[in-house]
């Protein structure tokens, strides 16, 4: 009778912890579908965004590899950062100051970062890379003290995961800008450098699916194609 | 670091695709390509060889415009690709390094290095694949950059060379990337025929406004025609039957048509405006002498139609190549039968009418204007089996100056009288556009 009312007990309290469990346990909230939801339009794009996974992105060539520094000096081979995750990828540099240039793609990268809280779990697919074209200026030190924001935001944890990088010289730098096809060009002075501004998005596999440049940096189109890149990936 | 806020952007830069488009294009300095709104330095001409005639190869023709040099209104560089390929029109890559030119025939693309030294291009690379890479596409025409892509047109395809025909997809290095059959009445892809609109998958242009993120592509004629001698295909009731009738609305994000236009008389040139808020294209069409208006309407869809005459339809002057100012306001229209340019007023672009002509050789096809419209290149070449032939076949370079009034000649250059051969499409070149 003991050991009946012992097991009679066990299985009450188990079943009073799986109940407990699904009462205390945090249901993750439900990510907005499609997730451009998260933005409003704006005047420069006119126009709904298409539906995720009614298209497809073409493979558009391989995204090179190359020798990177992170905010801590360590370095990283580029392609074990991109591997495994959906990357998207701008090359700055950080004294520019055309307001169509480099300040409009960070604009752009802290919307998705900031909108990320937004959309739970997406950090644990995607990333975003931010990359220093000049590794004269843009030291180790100089790119951690512009990181300080991203990484010092208390909320870091739930938004998507964004390392600012840099090289050590034009040697490592070139291979990644002719690669990934930025094109960068230095005026006489040395103090000004002229890009095109592009962003890049790579899947897991490390393939670059689209390029975007101005007149195309619609957050909304950026999700909608990490959310097609997600469908994909599922089968869809 | 604060974010900072963004108003509208000059989205509209990048819409047309047209070399000094790339004014606007993105920049941490303040122009990394600025635009020409200057003084152009050269002009490179796309240039069809002709048998017996110098090394009756195509090339890359550059002419010096540069005010107060030495050789201005001159012939200072030629590159030869090897053989004639029916040279015919090209586009800048998106950072405007490189200048992506085709064959009609033998469907090669000739990839040449204009950064390095804007006074003498280099032939950089020559993409030999295309019909296979794109899986029977023939015929690259037009080409459109996007960033880190080039979307060219097709005019044919290797089964029948007829008109059906393709968009190809190349990455900035020369990769095939994808093809995109035109819409067919069996094959619609989801796009939707408007009124008596039947697709019939023929290709020719392609422009785009990246703000409405709508992509719009004409019709012209397939291998066996534009191959043909222009005389006998007028001649051949079933040849005249197989010419485009329609222009198709893509979503350009997506690459996917969405409508097809009734269009008839083979529409061919697309051209965007430039301002913030104009939502409408024009185009020509060859064979029925109309000028369209591709516009969106108070409900924010894209409708078609007829806006003007192009001198007398029943005439068929053949309208050709156009180009619209800066401002908007004008449309230069050349037609090739009679060798005339027209003038159009586009303020109002329903309403559009002529206010100006002049004829500027027994055969005039393309049209080039500079960022200020204040100098206008014309060019002669159509297509070598379509150029008038004996002494009507002129093949020039003629530069004018424009008032506001009148056309003044600046100065011509003849390209048979050079050795060189028939002139075709014009785009401008500036060392200002590159820094190093």
């Amino acid at each position: 009778m003991r050991k009946r009312f012992l097991l009679s007990g066990l299985t009450l309290v188990a079943a009073a912890t799986v109940v407990g469990w699904q009462v205390w346990s945090p249901v993750p909230p439900a990510r907005p579908s499609p997730m451009s939801l998260v933005f409003e339009a704006s005047d420069a794009y006119q126009f709904d965004p298409p539906a995720p996974g009614s298209y497809r992105l073409n493979r558009i060539k391989r995204a090179p590899d190359g020798r990177v520094l992170d905010i801590a000096g360590t370095e990283h081979s580029l392609h074990d950062l991109t591997r495994g995750k959906i990357s998207l990828v701008s090359f700055v540099y950080l004294t520019c100051g055309d307001v169509n240039g480099c300040p409009l793609a960070m604009s752009v990268f802290f919307d998705v970062h900031d909108a990320s809280g937004d959309l739970p779990g997406l950090n644990e697919d995607v990333q975003l890379l931010t990359i220093s074209f000049d590794p004269a200026r843009d030291t180790v030190e100089a790119i951690e003290a512009f990181a300080y924001p991203i990484t010092s935001d208390e909320q870091a944890g739930d938004k998507l995961n964004w390392q600012v990088l840099t090289t050590s010289g034009p040697q490592e730098l070139r291979p990644i800008l002719d690669g990934y096809g930025q094109v960068v060009d230095r005026s006489e002075d040395q103090e000004t450098i002229s890009h095109l501004l592009r962003l890049f998005l790579v899947d897991r596999q490390g393939d670059i699916r689209n390029v975007y440049g101005l007149g195309f940096l619609d957050p909304r189109l950026l999700l909608t194609d990490i959310e097609t890149l997600l469908m994909e990936e599922a089968g869809a | 670091m604060k974010r900072r806020e963004f108003g509208a952007l000059a989205a509209g830069a990048l819409a047309m695709g047209l070399p000094f488009r790339a004014f606007a294009d993105e920049t941490c300095q303040s122009p990394y390509m600025p635009k020409i709104t200057g003084q152009e330095e050269f002009v490179y001409v796309w240039t069809l060889g002709v048998e017996g005639m110098g090394d009756e190869q195509d090339k890359l023709v550059t002419i010096d415009l540069r005010p107060g040099s030495a050789t201005r209104g001159q012939v200072i560089n030629s590159v030869s690709v090897g053989g004639r390929n029916e040279a015919h029109h090209g586009g800048f890559s998106a950072d405007r390094r490189f200048f992506w030119t085709g064959g009609l025939d033998t469907n090669r693309i000739f990839i040449f290095d204009v950064h390095s030294d804007p006074s003498n291009p280099k032939l950089h690379k020559t993409i030999d694949t295309f019909v296979k890479d794109s899986g029977g596409v023939v015929g690259p025409h037009t080409f459109f950059a996007l960033p880190g892509s080039m979307m060219i047109t097709g005019l044919s395809n290797d089964d029948d060379h007829g008109g059906r025909t393709a968009l190809v997809e190349y990455n900035d290095d020369g990769e095939y990337v994808a093809t995109y059959w035109m819409p067919t009445a069996d094959d619609m892809q989801g796009a939707v025929a408007v009124g008596d609109a039947v697709a019939d998958g023929y290709g020719y242009d392609i422009r785009a406004l990246i703000r409405k993120n709508v992509m719009l592509t004409s019709s012209f004629t397939g291998w066996s025609n534009y191959m043909m001698d222009f005389g006998q295909m007028l001649q051949d009731a079933e040849a005249m039957k197989r010419f485009g009738n329609t222009i198709v609305q893509w979503d350009l994000h997506t690459r996917q048509p969405k409508k097809v236009f009734n269009v008839p008389g083979a529409p061919l040139e697309i051209r965007f405006p430039w301002g913030s808020n104009a939502n409408y294209a024009f185009s020509t069409t060859a064979l029925t002498s109309q000028l369209w208006l591709i516009y969106e309407d108070d409900a924010g869809e894209w409708q078609a139609k007829a806006v003007a005459d192009i001198g007398n339809p029943a005439d068929i002057p053949l309208p050709v190549d156009i180009s619209i100012a800066a401002d908007d306001q004008t449309l230069w229209i050349n037609s090739f039968m009679d060798g005339k340019t027209r003038l159009f007023d586009i303020s109002d672009p329903h309403k559009p009418f002529q206010i100006y002509e002049k004829v500027i050789d027994r055969q005039v096809n393309m049209v080039s204007q500079s960022w200020d419209g204040k100098r206008v290149y014309f060019s002669s070449s159509l297509l070598a089996n379509w150029d008038k032939k004996g002494k009507d076949d002129a093949q020039y370079l003629k530069a004018y100056n424009w008032d506001g009034k009148e056309l003044v000649e600046d100065f011509a250059v003849d390209f048979y009288e050079l050795g060189l051969g028939r002139a075709h499409i014009m785009r401008f070149g500036s060392s200002a556009l590159y820094s190093s």
